[in-house]
């Protein structure tokens, strides 16, 4: 083991060193400053495999320095340090430079613990401790960070503890000059190889099973997040592709992020089955504590794909009452108010986004849609919305909900081919097929999209003059027979398929007959409807 | 030297905070170019009449070239305040010359003129002029700020502004993040006679009741029983006497899909209750179930209780509903609902009620009242008028129409109404101004906007309620709730009428069987 020597003062002049000393010196084992790989794999974490998440919090947050946008926040406990956490979240816009605020903060606060409390030797450990509870803690506890939460903790945790060590580090330094501050870019003077190597492996241990636990427990994360990610820059190829990179995961918000792709692409018909459609657990808590499937996290931005722009401002005013404002609710109120051609409160959201940093871009995009209802309706996305938008008016409390699938199963009139298909896929979605085959019957001659002649020939058996209406389908019938004689031994109880649903998804992903035996069997056996006024509080 | 170094740095310090704290002068540009329309502020401050109590009405100037403004206020009397803004356009004047300005021009006019700086020079827009009303108004305003919601609510609040300056003050605010064990919410406030004296409002949800307060003193009664509908809902202060009328409502809501309105707000079912407030008794004025009465006013005097009231609306022969479809009939044809005014004699002695006669047939005009409200002098009944239904703040039909009950002529306040929702309304005690909630600055966010009403019956065009920062009400995300004009402020702390809230379970009143 080669200790360090304290090094005395220099004395001229000096011998020459001697070639033992120097093959000694060589020979030194390397030791890594940890605070400073402690910043760069913190920072590494935060931007390249949490940055769409802390991305996505950002959006869920809401920050300002104007005092009347921010009164929401007035009079709340910790309001002041949840307002700076706030702040610095917004950097997240671009997560290489929040990635590094955050690892400069965590990592700071790792280095001044272990000055606070005079770590010395194996003891070192500790000061890691803290950090990796805060990153495992991050990890665990997913979407919770920002989902009907104050999005605020996350940077407001760090600044505070930074914060008290700082101050507590310069009164310890300013009463004991024995007590000097360890050295930040070299490992301190008496730390030995083994302690050197010990805090790297706990640190990467720590990073590691931060990382596990949103790879392997909280898997829908980071798809989500990503997803919305894309959602943001409307790339919808690259959400269909996120969604279909892990088909085996399961959740509510996963499909429906992965729907809107389709509906962009003109997919939805031929791959909405791509992925399993059972729904887990997604481990989202609300305002209550309680697990919840959390529909409120993506309803609105599927009311308005479906081209229920109305709804979806009811969800989102929802939202905006509940959780205060948030980015993506008031960009979609926006998007909503041009739709509508409401320029003045349009006018009004794109106001306060003026007043958040970083969102010059959104402004500049859609400020010059006030007032001309011909660029409105010649963008990109707002014309699949449009294609969608009903034709006369209903109310959402005659539908079941939700009201982007209730309205679509009802649907009669269409103002494009788009929403018939749309329709046809609630359908075959919600396996309501009596309801789906009279409503084929405007595609007569037609070749439907590829699920929805799955839907048909699987129907056939049961309803034969399918086959006159779509002689095609019989050239279809040998992969029907395929996949049932496979599956036969399956077809018994709702559990026996349950049982064999995960086993068979691989081969058969993507085949709607699949999905009509062995997907989304919690909901066919629950069979949820809902209509009726609200009773709830009128405004 | 090192002392004198001392006093150069305080010296500094002391010019910079100077800087800070003094306002910078502003000259009228001596050179400029006219141009041909009134200067296009935000809000509209242009050619309104205005009390002469209210506070600076500061505004911002909708250029987006411009880099600096400055305005010169001339009254037509006395008085002259040359005031303007930076690059922000912001025009924020100082109070103690504005109210002098305004008290030197009482019942004369000022002059604006405004003055924008471009790259290419300074501009002078057309004057426009504020006429000072010989009138104040009264200067407390008591408002619920709400996000416009449609079902859910969370943090909320009445607060109380004064008119003559900028404060708010609290009155009342539920919690401040999302508690399930506390969370409610607050609505309806209503004073006896313009005075804080005697006031109420309702809590519901967590710790629900109607909170009355009576000279300082809060206490939180339950009027839903057996007998009743629900619990008291629009109330309405007897001017004299210690009693209440209340509407009871079973209120449902549905939202369009496709509509230029976005949700209808209806009664399944409502009744008229009259509440004493010191005997702690309740007794059903109207419970009529072929009838939908609601809103119910009582006029100046306490002689007579005006009210709303619909027939239940009859699906056509044609038209057949299914019996899974019952319950939602009334929302399929929200559209035929129409409401009429009413009023019914009142004895002060008895307490008992005469019969009703129609004030403003509405009905038969296939249009709808709501929130009759009788002007101080008890000459005007104001109200207002849409398409159907009773809850306006929702319809951008709805308009502020003035029945003369000297005359019997009936017609609409053209010069205070928008193109969008002017509902909610409150006349001040002197009866010569009205506060009334719009939505036209944005049809989604209601304002509170001010109106002159003249002695000839007349209104004149309304303007919104000044704020310090003339961005703000582009900034709110909440709407203003239910206007209500008193002459003095409230004094019950917030804190008390936490107590009260929270901590009492509420007296149950007792239910008086009508005579």
């Amino acid at each position: 083991m080669v200790k360090n020597k304290k090094v005395s003062k220099p004395v001229a002049p000096q011998r020459p060193v001697r070639k033992e000393e120097k093959e000694k010196k060589e020979r030194k084992p390397l030791l890594l400053p940890t605070a400073v790989v402690m910043f760069v794999l913190l920072w590494l974490w935060a931007w390249l495999w949490y940055g769409d998440v802390l991305q996505t919090a950002r959006e869920f947050s809401f920050w300002s320095s104007d005092a009347t946008l921010m009164r929401f926040m007035e009079g709340r406990p910790w309001g002041l340090l949840w307002w700076v956490g706030r702040a610095l979240l917004q950097l997240f816009r671009w997560p290489v430079v929040g990635g590094a605020v955050l690892a400069f903060l965590v990592s700071g606060c790792t280095w001044l613990l272990g000055y606070c409390l005079r770590l010395r030797g194996w003891w070192r450990l500790l000061q890691y401790l803290p950090a990796a509870a805060f990153l495992i803690t991050v990890a665990y506890i997913s979407f919770d960070l920002f989902f009907e939460n104050e999005t605020g903790m996350f940077m407001g945790i760090p600044v505070l503890a930074f914060g008290i060590l700082l101050v507590l580090a310069l009164i310890i330094r300013s009463f004991s000059h024995h007590h000097r501050f360890p050295p930040i870019i070299a490992p301190p003077k008496d730390e030995t190889p083994r302690q050197n190597r010990a805090q790297l492996l706990l640190m990467a241990v720590s990073i590691g099973v931060a990382m596990g636990i949103t790879h392997w427990i909280r898997p829908c994360l980071r798809v989500v997040t990503t997803m919305q990610c894309q959602l943001e820059k409307q790339d919808w190829h690259g959400m269909v592709e996120t969604a279909r990179s892990r088909p085996e995961l399961s959740y509510r918000q996963i499909s429906a992020y992965y729907a809107i792709a389709l509906v962009h692409t003109g997919e939805l018909g031929a791959r909405l089955f791509d992925i399993r459609l059972d729904y887990d657990d997604p481990y989202m808590h609300g305002f209550q504590g309680e697990n919840t499937n959390a529909t409120n996290y993506y309803l609105f931005d599927c009311d308005l794909h479906a081209g229920l722009v109305e709804t979806a401002i009811h969800h989102a005013m929802e939202r905006l009452t509940m959780e205060g404002p948030s980015l993506r609710t008031l960009k979609l109120l926006t998007k909503c108010a041009l739709l509508r051609n409401e320029w003045e409160v349009a006018r009004k959201y794109l106001h306060i986004l003026q007043h958040v940093p970083f969102e010059g871009n959104f402004v500049a995009r859609y400020a010059p849609m006030l007032h001309h209802p011909e660029l409105v309706d010649a963008d990109p996305e707002f014309q699949v919305v449009r294609q969608t938008e009903p034709l006369h008016d209903n109310f959402e409390n005659l539908l079941t909900q939700p009201s982007f699938l209730g309205y679509n199963a009802t649907l009669t009139e269409g103002r494009s081919l788009q929403a018939l298909y749309n329709s046809l896929m609630v359908h075959i979605y919600t396996k309501t097929m009596q309801q789906f085959i009279p409503r084929c019957q405007p595609l007569q001659g037609k070749l439907p999209p590829q699920n929805i002649t799955e839907a048909l020939l699987l129907m056939s058996g049961k309803y034969p003059e399918i086959l006159k209406m779509f002689p095609n389908l019989q050239y279809n019938q040998g992969r029907l027979l395929t996949f049932m004689q496979e599956v036969k031994p399956y077809l018994g109880s709702h559990e026996t398929r349950a049982e064999h649903a995960r086993e068979l998804f691989p081969r058969w992903k993507g085949y709607y007959p699949y999905y009509y035996f062995f997907g989304n069997l919690k909901a066919t056996k629950r069979k949820d409807t809902n209509t009726g006024t609200s009773n709830q509080g009128v405004n | 030297m090192r002392e004198h170094k001392g006093y150069v740095v305080l010296l500094l310090t002391l010019y910079f905070l100077l800087c800070a704290c003094v306002r910078k002068a502003y000259t009228v540009p001596a050179q400029y170019v006219e141009a041909d329309s009134v200067a296009p502020l935000y809000p509209d401050y242009t050619d309104i009449t205005i009390p002469a109590n209210i506070a600076p009405l500061n505004f911002a100037l909708l250029e987006d070239e411009a880099t600096e403004i400055v305005a010169e206020l001339k009254g037509e009397k006395e008085g002259n305040l040359v005031t303007g803004g930076g690059k922000e356009l912001k025009v924020i004047m100082d109070s103690t010359e504005w109210q002098q300005l305004l008290a030197q021009n009482r019942g004369a006019a000022i002059r604006v003129d405004v003055y924008a700086h471009f790259p290419t020079g300074w501009v002078r827009y057309k004057s426009h002029h504020l006429t000072v009303a010989e009138e104040g108004i009264d200067p407390y305003l008591s408002y619920r700020l709400i996000e416009p919601g449609y079902e859910l609510y969370r943090q909320l609040g009445l607060y109380q502004r004064n008119l003559t300056n900028f404060d708010e003050h609290v009155i009342y605010e539920n919690n401040r993040t999302f508690d399930e064990e506390h969370n409610h919410c607050i609505n309806c406030h209503n004073y006896q006679n313009y005075s804080t004296r005697q006031m109420l409002f309702h809590v519901r949800a967590q710790h629900g009741g109607t909170v009355i307060v009576r000279e300082g003193k809060a206490r939180k009664v339950q009027i839903k029983g057996d007998s009743i509908l629900t619990a008291g809902v629009y109330p309405s202060w007897h001017p004299t006497l210690p009693l209440v009328a209340f509407s009871t409502n079973k209120t449902g809501q549905a939202f369009h899909m496709y509509h230029d309105e976005k949700i209808e707000v209806q009664d399944e079912a409502s009744d008229l209750l009259l509440y004493d407030v010191e005997k702690n008794e309740v007794g059903l004025i109207l419970n009529d179930t072929t009838q939908f009465e609601t809103f119910p006013c009582w006029s100046p005097d306490g002689r007579w209780l005006y009210y709303c009231t619909s027939d239940e609306p009859q699906a056509p022969d044609d038209v057949h509903i299914p019996d899974s479809m019952a319950e939602m009939r009334r929302v399929m044809f929200y559209d035929k609902f129409f409401y009429d005014i009413r009023r019914m004699a009142f004895d002060e002695q008895t307490h008992t009620f005469g019969p009703s006669e129609l004030v403003v047939d509405c009905a038969g005009r296939h249009r709808s009242a709501s929130f009759p409200r009788v002007s101080p002098d008890g000459r005007y009944l104001l109200y207002a008028e849409g398409d159907y239904g009773q809850f306006h703040i929702w319809h951008k039909s709805s308009d502020l129409y003035v029945k003369d009950l000297q005359t019997d002529s009936l017609y609409a306040l053209t010069e205070a109404n928008s193109p969008d929702v002017d509902s909610y309304h409150t006349w001040s005690s002197n009866g010569r101004w009205i506060v009334f909630s719009s939505r036209r600055m944005d049809g989604n966010y209601t304002r509170p906007f001010i109106t002159y009403f003249d002695k000839r019956g007349q209104a004149h065009k309304a303007f919104c309620l000044p704020q310090y920062d003339p961005e703000y009400n582009l900034l709110l995300l909440k709407s203003y709730n239910v206007p209500e004009l008193t002459r003095d402020a409230v004094s019950v702390s917030a804190k008390s009428l936490q107590q009260c809230i929270y901590e009492t379970d509420g007296e149950q009143a007792k239910f008086r069987p009508r005579k």
